[in-house]
């Protein structure tokens, strides 16, 4: 792959534009709600666009064409829990955030049980979002590393450096405003990708027929039931309608109703129905556009069937698999993989021209044909990554994340490269930036001010917030730099890592609003419990992880009733939920 | 629910937030029925 002058300057432009576009924006009081909460002045459509690129990172754009490359569009099921989330915050926690008037989601826990059960949850989030935020820096750098040699130390400091410059000067307002403008260059470079892989099919292959030839080799799989051919159902099954609405369901309450790097987006509303409508367009938009990126993938897929396609995506690990002591061996299955590919596109042209007659017995024919060859094609791609692992030990065997960049590296014109990998960029931005505003507000919230005795100025105040959110992004980047070393499998285990609290910081949030007789000793060691559970279940490998966000939630609802049973009649006084900034 | 206190507060489009979450919660329903018959239909 290879990276033109021309692919520089418009990479150099759109982050310039994006960067000086922030810094111009960012004005705003100097004090924690200008810093934090941009005044609160945001119309809906800016809301809407912030919590959407809070919500997609780098990842996101670059793995969910290689997901539907893989393994089918099924992955879009995962947010069908989400627009039933989008109207359950807007009845539950979005009035009262805007009632109190908070920083953070956290402060209403103290204000419903006690100050240990706030800060064990801002505790948690800072946890998990820092170990996150962490990683959102390295998945997109190592993709850079390993498509364009560039390399990994000096791509990690040049990515998160240039975002600390203006997530730190402008705060929540740098960040909306950035995230507006990156939603857009983003989704205009995905839509040209798309019309690329469109246009670059044969010709007498239209849109309908790479739709067919995609949906009878098993890719347009949309919507799944999860039953497995012996009839029962089959609770490992990651993406299915059921784990989509109900976990996905709990997993997007969670995140859009508790995660600080989320609530403090809709926050800088100005006021509730602003934010109602941000969330609620965002319930309505997310699944079409999803599906419009997992489309993408379906058409590269297409693609692929008329034209030669890599047997590993991963360039540098391809190269070294190539030049090592396993080259023949290698050479072999590709040769081999090569031999299914000739087949498959024979079988793929003949199906485009039996779909344009209608020739049913035909099309059957050919449609079975296909999957077998797809079958053995998935085969020799195992035999593949197996040669891959043995050539490069301890590296991760899996090229989804490299599908997407290896086709627009392969076929897309110069300057379209450049904007590709801006995108990657802007991705990571939208949602690090978030994060890292998320991560200052609630170390400067729930820990500096809660625990500091010195009061501080207004200016103080956004001074220090200023620091945390710099030393949130250096510790981002230190983190990216070690993580490297400890491999891939890393950034898999980190994104388990949310479904691991996400599930127990929704239940505290759960039984605040609808256990009333549950009071803050309870809930605090009915979290820690059901933390426990959560990391048990999931070393013990019994279900996929969206589930474990409704073994955690459910858990510490469970835990917390029992505990306050034990413990006895609530003896602990409910404070009366009111401004928690007023005076006196 | 009492949401209609002020200007701010008035609902865009429809009369209540009652019909916006029946339309987020249809949308989606919609949604899974047109996926469900473009699975089958390229399938």
């Amino acid at each position: 792959m290879t990276f033109s002058r021309l692919d520089w300057l418009v990479l150099v432009v759109t982050l310039v534009l994006i960067i000086a576009w922030g810094i111009y924006k960012s004005r705003t009081s100097r004090n924690l709600d200008g810093y934090f909460l941009s005044d609160r002045q945001m119309p809906w459509w800016v809301i809407l666009l912030s919590i959407m690129g809070t919500q997609a990172s780098a990842v996101t754009f670059l793995t969910a064409p290689g997901q539907a490359y893989t393994d089918g569009m099924r992955f879009v099921q995962y947010y069908f829990g989400l627009p039933i989330a989008m109207v359950v915050i807007c009845l539950t926690l979005l009035p009262i955030f805007h009632r109190l008037r908070v920083f953070t989601a956290y402060e209403y826990l103290e204000q419903r049980f006690d100050l240990k059960t706030r800060t064990l949850t801002s505790f948690l989030f800072l946890l998990s979002r820092g170990l996150s935020t962490g990683i959102s820096v390295i998945a997109p750098s190592i993709v850079l590393h390993s498509m364009l040699g560039w390399n990994f130390y000096v791509t990690n400091i040049a990515m998160g450096g240039l975002l600390i410059i203006y997530t730190t000067t402008g705060g929540a307002k740098a960040v909306a405003y950035t995230q507006q403008l990156q939603f857009i260059i983003i989704y205009a470079a995905m839509f040209v990708a798309c019309w690329y892989a469109i246009d670059m099919l044969p010709e007498g292959v239209s849109v309908s027929d790479a739709l067919h030839i995609s949906g009878k080799s098993g890719k347009l799989n949309v919507i799944t039931s999860g039953i497995t051919p012996e009839g029962n159902f089959d609770w490992k099954d990651r993406y299915n309608i059921w784990s989509g609405v109900i976990g996905g369901f709990f997993l997007a309450l969670s995140y859009f109703g508790t995660d600080q790097s989320q609530v403090g987006r809709y926050l800088t509303a100005r006021n509730e129905r602003e934010s109602k409508l941000g969330l609620l367009m965002n319930g309505l938009a997310k699944v079409p556009l999803q599906f419009f990126i997992l489309l993408i993938g379906i058409f590269i897929f297409a693609f692929y069937q008329f034209y030669k396609a890599p047997a590993f995506f991963n360039l540098a690990q391809e190269k070294q698999a190539m030049n090592g002591v396993y080259a023949d061996e290698y050479k072999k299955v590709t040769a081999r993989y090569e031999e299914i590919q000739e087949q498959k596109r024979n079988t793929a042209t003949e199906l485009a021209a039996a779909l344009r007659t209608d020739d049913q017995p035909v099309i059957d024919q050919l449609r079975q044909q296909l999957q077998q060859d797809e079958v053995k094609a998935q085969l020799v791609r195992g035999d593949v990554k197996e040669i891959i692992k043995k050539a490069n030990p301890g590296s991760d065997a899996n090229d989804t994340n490299y599908i997407f960049l290896r086709f627009v590296g392969d076929f897309l014109p110069k300057g379209l490269i450049g904007l590709i990998i801006a995108i990657i960029f802007l991705a990571a931005w939208g949602s690090i930036a978030a994060a890292l505003n998320s991560l200052a507000s609630c170390t400067m919230i729930d820990f500096h001010k809660k625990f500091s005795k010195k009061q501080l100025s207004p200016e103080e105040e956004y001074n220090w917030s200023k620091w945390y959110t710099a030393g949130w992004g250096v510790f981002c980047i230190i983190a990216a730099q070690f993580a490297y070393n400890l491999g891939n499998s890393l950034i898999e285990a980190v994104n388990i890592l949310g479904s691991w609290f996400y599930g127990t910081i929704l239940g505290i949030f759960l039984v605040a609003f609808y256990v009333k007789r549950v009071a803050g000793t309870a809930v605090f060691w009915a979290a820690l419990l059901a933390e426990g559970l959560v990391i048990t279940v999931h070393l013990l490998k019994i279900v996929s992880f969206l589930w474990l966000n409704v073994i955690g939630a459910a858990g510490v609802i469970v835990f917390a009733l029992l505990l306050q049973a034990i413990l006895g009649k609530k003896n602990e006084p409910l404070i009366e939920i009111s401004d928690p900034h007023k005076k006196g | 629910m009492n949401e209609f206190k002020n200007d701010s507060e008035q609902v865009p489009v429809f009369k209540s937030w009652r019909a916006w979450y029946w339309l987020v919660i249809l949308f989606l329903a919609v949604l899974v029925v047109l996926f469900y018959f473009f699975t089958k239909n390229y399938a």
